[in-house]
């Protein structure tokens, strides 16, 4: 295990420089420029060459490409145009909102989306099948901007029960960070638990049906036991790679939700970065979200050993 | 009997008399009441925090580096400049007290206030004017155009400041006013530690306001300045006394206009600005909130390159100025709500009456299709493709500009409408090669020499000689009343050239809570100073 988990995290090295060098020659290659925004509408393009020169963006592409590199080796992510600090600070100060909107949202999925496919596929067929799938399909459909909208005009300005937007840190106020945190954990975690429930109800439903649990049930083991402990643990494998690859997702910053609901978090920070042509952010959350990716899919791996005893990597 | 019933009626008489007495008296009793009520919400209050909703992160908070107009309202907070905009948009003193001009024009000495405090404690003096002109000569785009002409800049002593011109320039005072990429005065040391083009990051003006906190993506704090010391006069446009009655001003970035909207009918902002026009009927029913129509904000402009491409030919110009009928454009941008749009063919705005003009007779929205017709067979055209740049980031644009396609196309012109985003669009357009025309806005220009668009460096590259030398003389020409024959002139020529296609004036939307008092409704950018909270 030990010897596999040391393979998987060498190949993280040759993942990370080709995800570096084609986020770097794609953002460098579209048209845009972080200059002509900084300085305004009224600036003149010899103000904006004189400033393109000052920041080093006038240098040959290959050439701004091997800095890049040997900076990267350093640890440092290079400094943002726009917000006057280096990639790595701004980075840091976006993982709190993004982990804590990630977290509560992956749990409020799960906490709807994996009972909603076990009972789905232990009723098959059954109007409770029907309705939960029926509530999957909706989950998957509506556009998260919709739902989030929705949410602030019914509970935020016509009843008045939370805020519509904004954060606060769990470690400054934890019951105000919870009063912010409902509405986009509920309407993100809503999107993403139709997911997480139809994956649970397919595997669910191939699990019923294994020899294993005909026997069970011929010994006379109450159905939902039989459900609960001998079918679901052997469905949860997929189960938790479709987890695993939610949260990898959202690490990666749930775009609209921070939009929507104002939350400073690395959703918001990459699509500001874009805007602006803040190359050296976008490059910065992109290596971040790459490396989670990677991470996340490791440790899902090692827990599928765990859940599953049959499952080796020696 | 009649002796009863006339003393009845004397008496229900006196009784209405009196109780009419007794009502006069209640009803003037409860008016002055009122009236002191109404006095006393009046009255300023100090404390509490202005939450103010806006688009985004200003890309500085370093007035001479940009233009942005973000920048531009933030930063009026914490700097000031030697002069200020009174409520005509004209020049009046603000960190100066006083100006002379020697006999031959070429000579201005300025007079400092003295006591004035920058928000380190530091006393500001020539030295620090002195050091943040030069730095703005060098990097502003209005300081750049004064500075030209510039031959010296010294101090004289401690509060005074002397500016010597290599010729005669009707701008001095109105560029040290402008409140965009605006001559903010820094401390001598920071002014001389960033260069240029390096954007400042230590922030320290003499402004109502200093900076306390920039977390960017959540908010900027702007804390009262207690050192503060307002000029004496009464508030007058962006300018005269300031105060500072808010503990704080808070600006939070809030991206998605929608939620801006919410968050002031919730009360978790107390102003909003930069809205979406559809929800205006909507905060015109919220009983604790009320929605501002923003004077002016842009008027609508297609810029034509004329250095290069199928626009260089004028008569191609003015087909495009002959066949936009720009009512209909005018009241589809602004969602079919006459309040959000005026047609106007002055090239100043009306809020700016010194160079506002009522020209009758020219060819603006003359919606003439045949004559656009005989343009564009006079000028040879073929049908070939006008690459019209827009961006859908700001709705306004992406509207008028799939309008205007619709209407050149009705008269014969072949338009490639080019989409993209915003950064793209302002790189783009420096290139002569890349383009024939792109949408924009314009702003306020506070002096005719201000306008961009009638230059040779700005896209769309206006190089004609006659547009240029006219340009010239409004810079050298001192009396205001030739100055304004030379604009007409300089108007009428506008219409005949077609540098760029005027479209009408579009206003925006802000809201604000009731309980924000003393917000100026009228200037271009919002200001906070003499803003205060009623709790």
């Amino acid at each position: 295990m030990a010897a596999y988990l040391g393979r998987r995290l060498l190949a993280v090295l040759p993942v990370m420089v080709v995800v570096l060098t084609v986020v770097f020659l794609l953002i460098h290659l579209i048209p845009g420029d972080p200059v002509s925004v900084m300085l305004g509408p009224d600036a003149t393009p010899d103000q904006i060459e004189a400033t393109r020169r000052s920041l080093g963006l006038d240098r040959p592409l290959p050439e701004q490409l091997l800095q890049f590199y040997g900076r990267v080796l350093r640890g440092d992510l290079g400094r943002s145009y726009f917000l006057d600090r280096p990639v790595t600070v701004a980075l840091l100060e976006r993982a709190e909102p993004t982990l804590v909107l990630t977290l509560s949202a992956l749990l409020v999925a799960i906490v709807i989306g994996v009972p909603s496919g076990v009972v789905a596929a232990a009723r098959r067929g059954s109007l409770w099948d029907r309705g939960l799938m029926l509530g999957a399909l909706l989950g998957v459909c509506i556009p998260g901007f919709w739902l989030s909208l929705n949410f602030i005009y019914l509970f935020a300005v016509r009843l008045g029960w939370l805020p519509a937007a904004g954060y606060t840190s769990v470690f400054a106020d934890p019951l105000a960070a919870l009063r912010y945190m409902v509405l986009p954990a509920v309407s993100l975690g809503f999107n993403q638990s139709a997911l997480i429930a139809r994956i649970s109800r397919s595997c669910m439903l191939e699990a019923l049906q294994q020899d294993y649990v005909r026997t069970a049930q011929a010994k006379g083991v109450a159905w939902p036991v039989v459900v609960g402990v001998h079918a679901f643990r052997n469905a949860l494998v997929p189960v938790i790679a479709v987890i695993g690859v939610t949260m990898a997702i959202l690490i990666g910053g749930a775009v609209v939700t921070e939009i929507v609901f104002n939350i400073p978090g690395l959703g918001r920070l990459i699509v500001s970065a874009i805007m602006r042509r803040d190359y050296p952010v976008v490059q910065g959350v992109v290596l971040v979200t790459a490396a989670a990716y990677v991470l996340i899919n490791l440790v899902v791996d090692a827990v599928y050993a765990f859940v599953d005893p049959r499952i080796r990597y020696d | 009997m009649w002796a009863e019933i006339l003393l009845t009626l004397a008496r229900e008489v006196e009784m209405v008399r009196r109780i009419s007495v007794r009502a006069a008296v209640a009803a003037a009793l409860a008016v002055a009441v009122m009236a002191g009520a109404a006095a006393a919400a009046e009255t300023p209050k100090r404390g509490g925090i202005l939450r103010v909703g806006n688009l985004g992160e200003p890309p500085a908070l370093d007035a001479h580096w940009t233009t942005a107009s973000i920048t531009e309202t933030l930063t009026n907070h914490i700097y000031e400049g030697l002069y200020s905009l009174d409520r005509d948009n004209r020049p009046i003193p603000m960190l100066a007290e006083s100006h002379s001009v020697s006999r031959d024009g070429l000579t201005y000495t300025f007079k400092l206030r003295q006591g004035i405090k920058f928000h380190n404690g530091k006393e500001m003096t020539s030295e620090d004017v002195v050091a943040s002109l030069a730095r703005w000569g060098k990097q502003s785009v209005y300081g750049r155009t004064l500075f030209d002409k510039v031959a010296d800049l010294r101090a004289r002593d401690t509060y005074t400041v002397e500016l010597k011109l290599k010729e005669k320039v009707a701008i001095v005072l109105v560029s040290l006013a402008v409140p965009n990429n605006f001559a903010a005065i820094y401390p001598k040391e920071i002014a001389e530690k960033f260069p240029p083009q390096t954007k400042i990051t230590e922030y320290v003006g003499t402004g109502p306001y200093r900076l306390a906190e920039w977390k960017p993506d959540q908010y900027i704090r702007m804390v009262r300045f207690d050192d503060y010391k307002p000029r004496n006069e009464p508030p007058n446009g962006y300018g005269g006394g300031k105060t500072a009655y808010l503990d704080e001003i808070r600006w939070i970035p809030v991206p998605d206009v929608a939620t801006r909207v919410a968050q002031v009918e919730t009360g978790e902002l107390e102003f909003a600005d930069d809205l979406n026009l559809d929800a205006y009927d909507r905060l015109k029913r919220n009983p604790g909130a009320r929605p501002i129509i923003g004077k002016p904000y842009y008027w609508l402009v297609a810029v034509l390159n004329k250095k290069d491409g199928l626009m260089q030919d004028q008569k191609l110009r003015q087909a495009w100025q002959a066949a936009i009928d720009i009512e209909p454009i005018m009241r589809n941008v602004a969602g079919g709500k006459a309040e959000f749009y005026r047609m106007d063919s002055s090239l100043a705005f009306a809020e700016v009456p010194a160079w506002h003009t009522s020209l009758p007779g020219l060819p603006w929205n003359a919606h003439d299709r045949d004559k656009a017709r005989r343009l564009l067979r006079e000028a040879g055209y073929k049908g070939e493709p006008v690459r019209f740049m827009t961006t859908q980031e700001y709705k306004w644009m992406y509207d008028f500009a799939l309008l205007t396609k619709q209407q050149l196309e009705d008269v014969g012109f072949v338009i490639d409408l080019q989409v993209m985003d915003w950064s793209t669009l302002v790189q783009r357009r420096n290139n002569p090669k890349a383009y024939d025309a792109f949408t924009t806005g314009m702003g306020n220009f506070f002096d005719p020499t201000h306008h961009v668009y009638l230059t040779c460096v700005w896209p769309g590259f206006t190089c004609d000689e006659d547009i240029l030398k006219l340009q010239d003389e409004l810079a050298r020409e001192l009396d205001p009343k030739k100055r304004f024959a030379l604009w007409v002139r300089q108007t009428r020529q506008f219409y005949e050239k077609v540098p760029v296609i005027r479209y009408g004036d579009l206003f925006g939307l802000r809201a604000v809570l009731n309980t924000v008092k003393g917000f100026n409704e009228k200037t271009e950018r919002v200001r906070f100073y003499n803003v205060w909270l009623e709790r």
